[in-house]
């Protein structure tokens, strides 16, 4: 191809042409790289030698050519590469050139021996390229001896037991000790793997040794295969990189680049835990790698931007020390905002000295910054006052005259936030979705008009509201109440009944349904409470009911109505709150409407026709209310007409009598009228009148002896 | 106080005016949409003849739409710079000329095809039929001897990435993180700011590539016996000091 009689320069171009020809067509590889073998050699001018090994170096390296066609290249490409690396004075670029080609082929090679023991030659010459790189590799120079250790990355990788599950690579990745048959001629697995041990040993005491970043970081860059598909390397190289410290330079005095080397080391260290933790999430590891991330951090934090706060704290410090001067209204100045854009702090900022300006007085306690302001109000000159506020009125007056910005496209952020870096590939469906969706949204629906004019922020006036009548105020109400008794009906059963009760409790402290049920019942009680005109008194007003304290009440009402005998609390709740509004109200001047009976009257009417006899609820309900009086309890008589529930109505007055002093006579009087007005109820209100009222008995059996009938008990009674 | 970008960029900018022809390194771009950020730098490294290819980073193309929750989504490696010009210019011709796609879009449509994911490339496979493309004159291997991203993720995920291939080709790369605001503005500082780190960069590999053989290192001095790899740090930090507000990162990866 090349004849001795070209220039170097002539043969360079030559060799371009042939390298764009397999570029072109892989199949030409074989013959380009025999053809160019002799001319390349280490006697060669050091720019085919240079071309040449790159060329090689490329050549294995591309995923263009399959791996079997490398394989049969490799036995006569190592010769040239023996020699090439045999010399002592070689150009350190030939010579990564060379590393680099051997690192490719190494895994070659051993797939090569494995499928052919008979071609141990080819093999030594392979080992012999082997030994003569892992010789150079302390001495040589760091582009050099960053290509040594890929190769030696490479021979582990080669030379340790893959992972029976891991993912396949399906190139020269995938060959490992496990490939090498026990009983092979020239390969013995257990030398093979010592050596690997080894020289991973070798690779890792950079991390503890060196500092140079290069060096480090292309260790720490050629690990994660290892880790992760060899997994008798994974223990050892973890534990060498959470030992290690990119921050060993940070202990000498900071230049520009041990800064970068720092931080590159920091860097990448971090970036390949993090990506191992997440390839892995389940490894055991993962906790130490995040705590190792964390405090990583947090000291790179503590170097970098520590030295960098500090100048800012001591110019703070220096305005502190300023001189104040006494201002007089002459000499205060409010000078004109600058055109552009202004932050309110700005606008409203009389200072000049800039580092003032920057102080942030959120820094200081806010009772403390009161303190000054009222100190500083009540000393300040009128005259000084009136002036800045002008100052500032002025400067609000051109701002609220000034065109609005434009939005400058060139400032405009072009960044349309992602959701995630993740590379899915997998997610073309959803895509396409966003796609056709993010179509239909712009192109006709999209009103032209709006756009007209530019794209100048315009004023925009929000259309006056519909003024609010009481109806729709009502309405709104309504619909409010509603959703509360809705979700209070969702709290319903709290899990932990624990609330303080009395008039002082705070109604929305716990958001459960009883303190809901607090809310509304203020709202219906409290809310309008003296607002309400006295004639509303009238009950068969059909305004009356027009209220929302009414609306609320019968909303109560029917919840309570709903299941009375679970929500007997609510009820009880509702007559305190009732009760005690009506206490203020009488206290207050003039009538106002009450509300306690009326409700309480409505409610016993609506759950006595339900009881059955062994209702507790009655009971109950009678002691709990705040206030008895005889309507409420005539009511309690009237039940008295079914006789299946008269035990019941007595043992609750009963009840009364006994727990309830105030009300025992009004509640015996009850009885009483029971007694006198129902046959059937009689021989057991008798039982309880002969204990409390035996008089009473007495008389009534006198009194019926001559003169049958009810009509004795008034005069008991009296 | 506001130190102002690229003080002394001229300095490195001149330095390249004298090598536009000889050794070129392999520069790749790539930000998160394959648009603003990495086109604006990939059409930089090509006007200054650097063989110079770009991606994103992304799971799409998103490009602002009528509102931030309408963004107008495209596929990578699907989609033409020349389609998305052509169906914004039809849906609202006003909006994407003030906001500047319109202007974006048509700029990177001179310079390739249409946007690439990162993480579809399969490095190493030739790319002859990117040949139209800007800066595609030296990266026909398809390999590069420089990444610079223009955004942490960005960065992030090419070295996540690259962690996940493991690294078959053996071939190291230089990944560099240059922190540029996604806006046309900051993009076009940030372009200017990542053109005069190549120049530094190709410079420093210049001249190791000079130094022939062996005995240059025996006889040169100090500065030129260090091979470019182990000068990426130095000329970084005298770098960062022209671009304080590009901060950036650096590390060595492999392919």
């Amino acid at each position: 191809m090349a004849t001795p009689t070209l220039s170097v320069s002539d043969q360079i171009r030559q060799l371009d042409d042939a390298r764009k020809l397999v570029l072109g067509d892989v199949k030409y590889y074989p013959s380009v790289v025999k053809g160019i073998l002799p001319i390349i050699g280490p006697s060669a001018p050091l720019e085919l030698r240079r071309w040449g090994a790159e060329f090689l170096a490329e050549a294995f390296a591309t995923p263009a050519l399959p791996n079997g066609e490398k394989e049969t290249m490799q036995p006569y490409v190592l010769t040239t590469l023996e020699s090439m690396i045999a010399n002592d004075r070689e150009d350190p670029q030939v010579l990564r050139s060379v590393i680099q080609t051997a690192a490719s082929i190494y895994p070659l090679a051993m797939r090569w021996i494995i499928n052919n023991g008979y071609d141990t030659i080819t093999w030594e010459r392979m080992v012999a390229i082997k030994q003569k790189i892992l010789r150079i590799w302390d001495n040589a120079v760091p582009s050099v001896r960053i290509c040594c250790i890929k190769f030696a990355q490479r021979v582990v990788l080669a030379q340790s037991v893959a992972t029976g599950s891991e993912l396949r690579y399906g190139g020269t990745l995938d060959v490992s000790l496990d490939k090498v048959p026990p009983n092979h001629q020239s390969l013995d697995q257990r030398t093979l793997e010592a050596e690997a041990t080894g020289l991973l040993d070798r690779m890792l005491t950079v991390l503890q040794e060196s500092s140079d970043a290069l060096v480090v970081d292309a260790t720490l860059n050629c690990l994660s295969i290892l880790i992760r598909t060899r997994p008798t390397t994974s223990n050892r190289i973890l534990n060498a990189i959470l030992n290690f410290n990119p921050l060993k330079l940070a202990n000498s005095p900071l230049t520009p680049k041990s800064r970068v080397m720092i931080k590159s080391m920091e860097k990448t260290s971090r970036l390949l835990l993090i990506h191992l933790a997440k390839r892995d999430p389940h490894n055991p590891n993962v906790p130490r790698i995040h705590q190792y991330v964390e405090r990583m951090m947090r000291t790179m934090s503590d170097i970098f931007d520590g030295s960098r706060k500090r100048p800012m704290e001591t110019r703070n410090h220096d305005a502190y020390d300023a001189k104040r001067q006494r201002l007089t209204p002459a000499q205060i100045q409010v000078p004109p905002l600058a055109p552009g854009i202004h932050s309110l702090a700005e606008v409203f900022t009389l200072i000049g000295n800039d580092a003032l300006r920057t102080f942030d007085i959120s820094q200081v306690p806010a009772p403390l910054v009161a303190k000054i302001a009222v100190t500083t109000l009540s000393r300040l000159d009128p005259q000084v006052l009136i002036k800045a506020v002008n100052g500032i009125r002025g400067r609000l007056d051109v701002l609220s005259s000034a065109p609005p910005p434009e939005l400058n496209p060139n400032t405009a952020p072009l960044g349309v936030d992602e959701d995630d870096d993740d590379y899915e590939p997998d997610f073309y469906q959803a895509e396409d979705t966003e796609q056709i969706l993010n179509k239909l949204d712009s192109s006709p629906m999209v009103d032209e008009s709006a756009l007209e004019g530019g794209l100048a922020l315009k004023s925009f006036h929000l259309a006056q509201p519909q003024t609010l009548t009481a109806e729709t105020a009502l309405i709104a109400g309504n619909g409010t109440v509603t959703r509360v008794v809705e979700m209070m009906k969702s709290l319903e059963d709290p899990a932990t009944k624990k609330y303080k009760a009395g008039f002082s409790r705070l109604a929305a402290s716990s958001g459960t349904r009883d303190s809901w049920m607090t809310i509304l019942a203020r709202l219906a009680t409290r809310s309008s409470a003296g607002l309400e005109d006295i004639s509303v008194k009238d009950e068969d007003d059909p305004s009356a009911s027009q209220s929302l304290s009414n609306n609320i009440r019968d909303v109560l009402y029917s919840y309570v109505m709903e299941d009375f005998r679970r929500h007997i609390d609510v009820a009880v709740s509702w007559l305190c709150e009732e009760w005690y509004n009506d206490k203020l109200q009488q206290k207050s001047e003039g009538d106002r409407p009450l509300h306690y009976e009326k409700c309480c009257l409505r409610l016993i009417d609506g759950f006595l026709p339900y009881l059955h006899p062994q209702d507790k609820v009655l009971t109950r309900f009678l002691s709990e209310i705040p206030e008895l009086n005889k309507t409420i309890l005539s009511r309690v008589k009237h039940m008295c007409r079914d006789p299946s529930v008269v035990q019941l109505a007595l043992t609750s007055l009963l009840y009364q009598v006994m727990m309830r002093p105030p009300v025992k006579e009004i509640a015996l009087d009850t009885v009483q009228d029971i007694w006198t007005d129902f046959e059937d109820a009689r021989p057991m209100a008798a039982k309880y009148l002969s204990k409390y009222r035996p008089g009473f008995i007495e008389a009534a059996r006198d009194t019926s002896s001559d003169n049958p009938g009810p009509a004795a008990a008034p005069a008991i009674a009296a | 106080m506001e130190v102002a970008n690229g003080d002394s960029a001229a300095q490195g900018q001149d330095a390249a005016a004298h090598q536009s022809e000889g050794y070129k390194l392999k520069f790749c771009t790539v930000c998160a949409s394959n648009n603003n950020r990495s086109m604006e730098a990939h059409l930089q490294l090509s006007l200054a003849k650097y063989p110079v290819i770009s991606f994103g980073t992304g799971s799409l193309v998103r490009l602002p739409g009528p509102t931030i929750t309408q963004p107008n989504v495209y596929h990578f490696n699907k989609t033409s710079y020349d389609s998305m010009y052509k169906e914004l210019e039809a849906k609202d011709y006003r909006l994407y000329k003030n906001n500047g796609i319109l202007n974006m879009l048509g700029r990177n449509r001179g310079v390739k095809w249409g946007p690439e994911r990162w993480q579809d490339w399969q490095v190493g496979v030739p790319r002859l039929q990117h040949s139209k493309d800007s800066g595609s004159e030296g990266t026909e291997g398809g390999l590069v001897d420089v990444v610079i991203t223009c955004e942490e993720r960005c960065w992030d995920a090419v070295i996540d990435d690259l962690l996940n291939r493991g690294s078959p080709l053996n071939r190291p790369v230089h990944v560099i993180n240059v922190e540029i605001k996604d806006n046309h503005e900051e993009a076009a500082v940030g372009g200017q700011g990542i053109l005069d780190l190549a120049n530094s960069l190709n410079a420093a590999a210049a001249e190791e590539r000079d130094a022939i053989g062996a005995t240059s290192f025996d006889n040169g001095n100090a500065a030129s016996r260090a091979t470019f790899d182990e000068r990426v740090p130095d000329v970084l930090a005298a770098w960062q000091e022209r671009w304080p507000n590009l901060p950036a990162t650096w590390t060595v990866a492999w392919f």
